[in-house]
């Protein structure tokens, strides 16, 4: 931007000269010239007044700063500070008298002779200065306006002093007239040109309420002339803050009379431009001058008049911050500044008036662009921008300066720069760089996002694209774009110099090229370059990825590097290329590495710096040279740097080169042949060391290679033998690699020929488990005092590309063949595993409750000792109610029990443990493990378990269970026939009173059968009595006639029969819950193993069921006797119980003898019972008399519990007679009492301890 | 399609390594492959940082990476991120997004096809856990299949009304 007016380029705003706030002369106070304010000459530093002056001048300068990027349109000024008595340049040089004034121009026209644009000028920045700082559109002045000094009346009462009013009025007066007429002189030069000016009055606080005030005001504006509107104000010493709102008042107010000052001016021109086109028929013939000498030069034509009045309207529509407007007249005026240079007849090139020209589309070129860009419209800007570029570009070809010459470029640098610069004041301000990424139409599509035309918007921008040299980017691309253009420049320059330096006759340079020899490009350059890297690096996402450079960024540093390598800075250079070689190198981009190389190594060879030579060499030749570069250049370069250079130290230390990221000049491969050996075996490999093809190192005397292995082997060394003849492979047999080194010592010719290949085999092995690869190569390179090392790792590749394992098979010819393992660089030496045999051996399947045996018989088939120690584990299962446990020697555990030591086995021994498994509850399978692991005796013992010499073997056990005898009950209930104990019956209260009258009597069967596929010997069966509150057990079968131990086969079953009393309490809620069973059966038997042989004993425990007797309401009990004689009478008695918790019963009884009845009946035949409370019960009694013999029916009884017939009819209607039936009462035959289980199954009461 | 210039192709690894680079300009010297393997390796940044602010979507085609000097980037990515830079010739006119997306697509579609040649698997380990996969030999110059294509659909791009006939 240095390189253009700034006048041309930085935005204008309305102007506003300010006078009256001069500063105070720093030295003198201003006592002397300040009689008006008496008071403030005491104390002269605090006068409030040179305090608001000087605030006000500060207020003011700060509303702006002249740049070029202003877009906000606050109505803020361009404030100038100007004397009062300041001047304005003469609008015409002849004065306003002279007859020849009205066809006077302008001073600064093309058209006065005195003009600098005489004779051949367009339109100078002189004439925006000339707007900018010599004529405001406001004049703002800034006065005291006198004050009398205040009267001080000795006291109070004193009268006003009527001479000295008088005289304070004549005083006023007379100053107040001074002012107006000071105030009107100005005035006048302000009226000539149209200027507004304002005055603002600076009076104290005391002076704003003086009621003379607004008469004194009156007066002064009257005699002054100024305007009634926003021409005159006043303002008193006020805080910082008020102040700055007045500045903005001010500015507001008069905003809009400089609005008017510019469109009078924008009209005038205008004016101008139409009279002008109008008169352009008759324009041909030269304008007439009529002072000064017509027709010197070249009269400004049609066209340039119309740039000037376009340019001129433009300019005026900037100050009153019409950017539209401006926009346009800028484009008008640019267009016809190119019909201009599209002509040499109406701009001839090389003239002054072309230059100007030129600088003007520059400038207006930059102004059109950054138009667009306050308006966010980047395409156009660009677009605008580069057609500037090619079409000046253009006309550059037809003017002589076209791509070839340095002129050219050094103006499209220029355009580029300023574009960039301009950007950069527009990023800093409000312009924001536009990501081009894609419109995703996945997010377009959200209606979140989307008012309809937006979409609309978007699905056009989308189908349409978009022009990528209007795709605007961050400032660094365009500061970029003039490094490489001055790149572009200096080497035309270059090329032109040379030229010149040929040439034998003495050639007339051009005024252009000896200014060009006084540039230094390179500064330039770097400059530009380094602009663009801080932009880079500003712009680089900022991603945690990312901390280390960016690749942008490091391609612009490697630019800089070069051109500091160019311009002779090399120790600079090689600063910037050590650090982007690093990343380079990670990133293994080679073809990027090798130039930065080869520039490094010039610098390092122009800096003498023989170590760094060396070094760069080397790696270099890791990334071979050129197709087009001699492949043996790096080799001879290296040699020649070796032989022709000492070490900085007499005995140096061998120079190791590590390589690290970088490309080893080597290709290098490393096969194992097999991924994994034993210990003690030799695991084959081979280490492929191959030259390129593209580079040639067969001179390069290396000594001798050291091959690194991990572990604890010793690198082995291969020498050079120059008696080895070099083959296209050769094979070199390294023998067998133990911990003692290498067998001999192995030679190889080490002159690699290009793509010959060095194939070292060999075998290592090792006593113990370990992982093996080779570490790194060292080639060692020794040439007269140099001594270089060069480690690499072998088994990275070199180059991108993945590598393939091969394995020669053959030298001649030679033959590789692929390897295809991943693991082919390294090889795992393991244990031999142990040869034990484990068997488990036991009989399925287990019966429950039993003590089930299983053998481990562990057999060391091996020819080592071991020592075994066996882990078991008891998995949990999923079956409910079980409870298992496994024991082994002395250990017992429900899941694991571990390390059961088996001993030192020697080769051939095997052990036998038992393992017991006993498993309860309920039948299913159970699972146990059994792992056995074997340690070699008087091994290692290795901190880390996997290199101990150990080897586990595993066996799972499935162990089916069943149950060895399976029980079924039965249970039967009997109610129980004695009658219930009365109320009042002390007995009850006794603390072991059985009352079973509720209970009655169970009859419990136990069927058990021997279920399992074993035979089994039961030894005893007892019924263990466990009688609780509930429930006791009476008598059992099996207490008098126990014949039941014997042996037993599968499906065979005994059984047992008891009695359980029940005693049903008051607390025992017997529809919810049952009785525990008053016992158990024990049930010990063993297993029958075949021939006598017998298993442990085991016990089986099967509880008695629980009990749930039956729950009765009203019952009836009949009791005959089962025979009768005939006609003996029998009695037959029916006991109604009322067994009902609550409710009474309200009974009758019918006998309905029947003539086919065998009896003759003697009782009741109908009637009620007395009621029935709950509890309670009645009997009944008849006699039955036989009368026929032979199986005889009882008469038919039938008993009815009419309470509730008789309540639901009360409840229907009470007085009805209805009748009702009532609910049939059961009879039981109590000979056949056999009441079944209930079919609710309530819970087991839990059984009280006591 | 209108009318383009495609000067240079880059095939980028997942790793990002370069596949291939090939450059389609007539001044096919070095100077251009260094420059066009620059600008393969700068656009890396700008397709790295598109790439994390894109999150998870999914799509492709990144649009315009930069235009610098006489070239325009644009860049894409397919879904197991080999990463493809498109160098065209900055011309004045309006490059739509949907084209060049389709002339990614096409690359992609020769890179595919060129991948999925079962001899490139050769000498891969047969138990390679981590696959391999020949991302970096399709570019060896010994395979020539896929440079034909790449030179093909060149042409095609540079010659639209040709390849609409054919």
């Amino acid at each position: 931007m240095n390189s253009y007016p700034p006048e041309l380029l930085a935005q204008l705003a309305p102007v506003m000269f300010v006078a009256g706030l001069d500063p105070p002369p720093p030295s003198t106070p201003t006592t002397a010239q300040s009689p008006t304010t008496p008071t403030a000459s005491k104390a002269p530093q605090q006068d409030p007044f040179v305090i608001l002056t000087m605030r006000l001048r500060e207020a003011l300068l700060a509303q702006r700063k002249v740049a070029i990027w202003q877009p906000d349109k606050s109505k803020s000024f361009q404030i100038i500070p100007v004397d009062k008595t300041v001047r304005f340049p003469p609008r015409k040089l002849v004065p306003q008298d002279d007859p020849g004034y009205s066809a006077a121009h302008s001073p600064l026209s093309p058209l006065t002779p005195s003009s600098p644009l005489h004779p051949d000028g367009l339109i100078a920045p002189i004439w925006i200065r000339k707007h900018t700082t010599l004529v405001p559109s406001v004049f703002v002045m800034f006065l005291r306006i006198y004050e009398y000094p205040p009267h001080m009346p000795r006291s109070p009462l004193d009268p006003p002093d009527p001479d000295r009013e008088r005289d304070r009025e004549l005083e006023e007066r007379k100053r107040d007239a001074e002012l107006a007429a000071d105030i009107a002189l100005r005035k006048k030069s302000t009226n000539e040109r149209n200027i507004k000016l304002t005055v603002v009055l600076m009076a104290t606080r005391r002076m704003l309420d003086d009621p003379s005030l607004d008469g004194r005001l009156t007066y002064i504006r009257r005699q002054s002339g100024l305007d009634s509107r926003a021409a005159l104000f006043v303002l008193s010493p006020v805080s910082q803050q008020e102040l700055g709102d007045f500045v903005k008042s001010l500015q507001q107010a008069l905003y809009e009379p400089a609005l008017e000052y510019y469109t009078a001016h924008s009209k005038r021109v205008r004016r101008k431009r139409n009279r002008h086109s109008q008169a352009i028929s008759s324009y041909p013939t030269v304008p007439h001058t009529p002072l000064g000498t017509p027709g010197i030069g070249r009269p400004l034509r049609p066209e340039g008049w119309t740039v000037r009045y376009e340019y001129k309207m433009a300019c005026f529509a900037e100050f009153r911050g019409e950017d539209d407007i401006a926009l346009k007249h800028y484009q008008d005026a640019y267009e016809m500044l190119v019909i201009m240079f599209g002509s040499t007849a109406i701009l001839p090139p090389r003239t002054k008036r072309w230059a100007e020209a030129k600088v003007l589309a520059d400038c207006i070129n930059i102004k059109v662009a950054k138009l667009y860009l306050y308006n966010n419209e980047h395409a156009l800007a660009l677009s605008h921008h580069n057609t500037h570029i090619r079409k000046f570009g253009d006309f550059s070809r037809g003017w002589g300066i076209g791509e070839e010459t340095f002129e050219f470029w050094s103006w499209i640098a220029r355009q580029h720069r300023i574009l960039a610069e301009l950007l950069e004041h527009g990023t800093q301000s409000k312009l924001v760089i536009p990501d081009h990424r894609p419109v995703n139409p996945v997010a377009s599509q959200r209606p979140s996002v989307a008012v309809p035309s937006s979409v609309l918007e978007l699905e056009a921008m989308r189908t349409m694209g978009m022009n990528p040299s209007h795709a605007l980017q961050h400032p660094g691309y365009y500061y970029y774009m003039a490094a490489k253009c001055t790149e572009a420049r200096r080497e035309r320059f270059l090329a032109a110099a040379e030229a010149e330096a040929s040439q034998t006759s003495p050639h007339n340079p051009s005024p252009g090229f000896t200014n060009e020899k006084k540039v230094d490009h390179l500064i330039i350059i770097l400059e530009l370059y380094t602009k663009a890297y801080e932009l880079f690096k500003k712009y680089a996402p900022a991603n945690a990825q990312n901390q280390n450079q960016g690749r942008l960024t490091l391609w612009i540093a490697y630019r800089i590097g070069q051109t500091y390598y160019e311009s002779g800075k090399f120790d600079m250079a090689v600063r910037f290329f050590e650090r982007i070689a690093k990343s380079y190198r990670r990133e293994k981009w080679g073809l990027l590495l090798r130039p930065l190389l080869a520039t490094w190594y010039a610098c390092a060879r122009q800096l003498g710096d023989v170590e760094l030579s060396i070094r760069l060499l080397v790696e270099m030749l890791g990334y071979g040279v050129e197709e087009s570069e001699d492949p043996a250049s790096l080799e001879e370069d290296l040699l020649a740097v070796l032989r022709n250079s000492i070490p900085s130290t007499p005995d140096p230390e061998p120079m190791a080169i590590d390589l690290g990221e970088s490309q080893p000049m080597l290709d290098s491969s490393v096969a194992f042949w097999t991924s994994e050996v034993k210990v003690g075996e030799p695991a084959a490999f081979q280490l492929c060391l191959a030259a390129p093809t593209t580079i040639t190192l067969a001179s390069l005397p290396f000594a001798s290679l050291e091959i690194h292995f991990s572990g604890n082997l010793p690198p082995v060394v291969v020498k050079h033998a120059p008696e080895v003849l070099p083959a296209v492979v050769q094979r070199v047999d390294l023998g067998h690699i133990s911990s003692s080194g290498a067998a001999g010592s192995p030679v190889a010719n080490f002159r690699w020929q290009p793509g010959a290949a060095v194939v070292l085999t060999g075998t290592v092995s090792s006593g113990i488990p370990a992982s093996f690869k080779i570490l790194k190569v060292v080639l060692t390179l020794v040439e007269g005092p140099w001594t270089i090392q060069i480690p690499f790792d072998p088994s990275k590749s070199r180059g991108s590309s993945v590598p393939s394992a091969r394995w020669l098979s053959s030298v001649d010819p030679p033959r590789f063949f692929p390897i295809t393992r991943e693991d082919f660089s390294s090889v795992i030496i393991r244990h031999r595993s142990h040869s034990i045999l484990m068997s488990l051996s036991h009989k399925a399947p287990a019966y429950l409750d039993e003590d089930y045996p299983i053998l481990i018989e562990v057999t060391n088939a091996d020819d080592r000792e071991l020592e075994v120690t066996a882990d078991v584990l008891l998995q949990p299962t999923e079956i409910d109610g079980t409870e298992n446990a496994i024991v082994l020697d002395d250990e017992r555990s429900s899941s694991l029990i571990k390390g059961v030591n088996f001993g030192v086995l020697q080769p051939g021994v095997s052990v036998v443990k038992t393992l017991h498994l006993i498993s309860t509850g309920a039948a299913g399978e159970r699972m146990v493990d059994v792992s056995i692991q074997s340690t070699a005796v008087g091994g290692h013992q290795h901190e880390n378990p996997e290199l101990q010499d150990m080897t586990e073997t595993l066996q799972t056990l499935v162990v089916p269970t069943s149950e060895a005898i399976k029980v079924n009950f039965g249970v039967v209930y009997k109610r129980a026939l004695t009658a219930r104990a009365g109320v009042a019956d002390l007995r009850t209260y006794d603390h072991d009173f059985w009352d079973d009258s509720d209970g009655g009597e169970a009859i419990v069967t136990a069927q058990m059968e021997c279920a399992g596929p074993w035979g089994l010997e039961v030894a005893s069966v007892k019924l263990l009595r466990k009688d609780n509150e509930h429930a006791k057990v009476v008598e059992a079968s099996i207490d008098t006639d126990n014949d039941i131990p014997s042996d037993y086969l599968t499906g065979d079953e005994f059984s047992d029969v008891c009695r359980v009393s029940m005693d049903i309490g008051e607390d025992l809620d017997l529809a919810e819950a049952a009785i525990t069973g008053p016992g158990s059966y024990e049930v010990n038997w063993r297993r029958i193993l075949g021939s006598g042989d017998r298993g442990p004993l085991s016990t089986s425990i099967f509880p008695l069921p629980p009990l749930r007797p039956p729950i009765d309401g009203v019952i009836a009990l009949l009791d005959v006797s089962p025979t009768a004689k005939l006609h003996v009478p029998v009695p037959l008695t029916i006991t109604i119980r009322n067994r009902h918790p609550s409710r009474s019963a309200n009974v009758t009884i019918q006998l309905e003898p029947d003539p086919s009845d065998g009896f003759v009946v003697a009782g009741l035949r109908s009637g009620r019972v007395p009621i029935l409370l709950p509890g309670g019960e009645e009997k009944v009694t008849w006699r039955l008399i036989p009368v026929d013999c032979g199986y005889v029916k009882v008469p038919r009884i039938k008993i009815v519990d009419k309470r509730r017939a008789l309540v639901s009819a009360q409840a229907r209607e009470p007085n009805a007679e209805v009748e009702t039936e009532g609910d049939v009462v059961k009879i039981i035959d109590v000979r056949l009492d056999r009441a079944r289980e209930r079919k609710i199954t309530g819970r087991v009461s839990v059984e009280s301890t006591r | 399609m209108s009318k383009k210039v495609l000067k240079a192709v880059a095939f980028i690894s997942p790793e990002n390594r370069p596949i291939l680079i090939r450059t389609f300009s007539n001044e096919d010297d070095h100077a251009s492959a260094i420059k066009y393997h620059y600008i393969a390796h700068t656009s890396l940044d700008v397709i790295e940082e598109r790439v994390a602010a894109g999150g998870k979507s999914t799509e492709c085609y990144l649009g315009l990476l930069y235009a610098m000097e006489d070239v325009a980037v644009y860049g894409y990515i397919t879904p197991l991120k080999v990463k493809i830079v498109i160098a065209l010739a900055l011309s004045d006119s309006v490059v739509r997004d949907v084209e060049i997306n389709l002339l990614c697509k096409a690359l992609h579609m020769a890179y595919y096809s060129a991948l999925s040649n079962p001899f490139l698997k050769l000498d891969a380990p047969t138990d390679a856990t981590n696959d391999h996969s020949p991302y970096l030999l399709v570019g060896r110059s010994n395979w020539k299949n896929f440079r034909r294509r790449l030179d093909e659909i060149s042409r095609v791009v540079s010659n639209p009304s040709n390849a609409a006939g054919t």
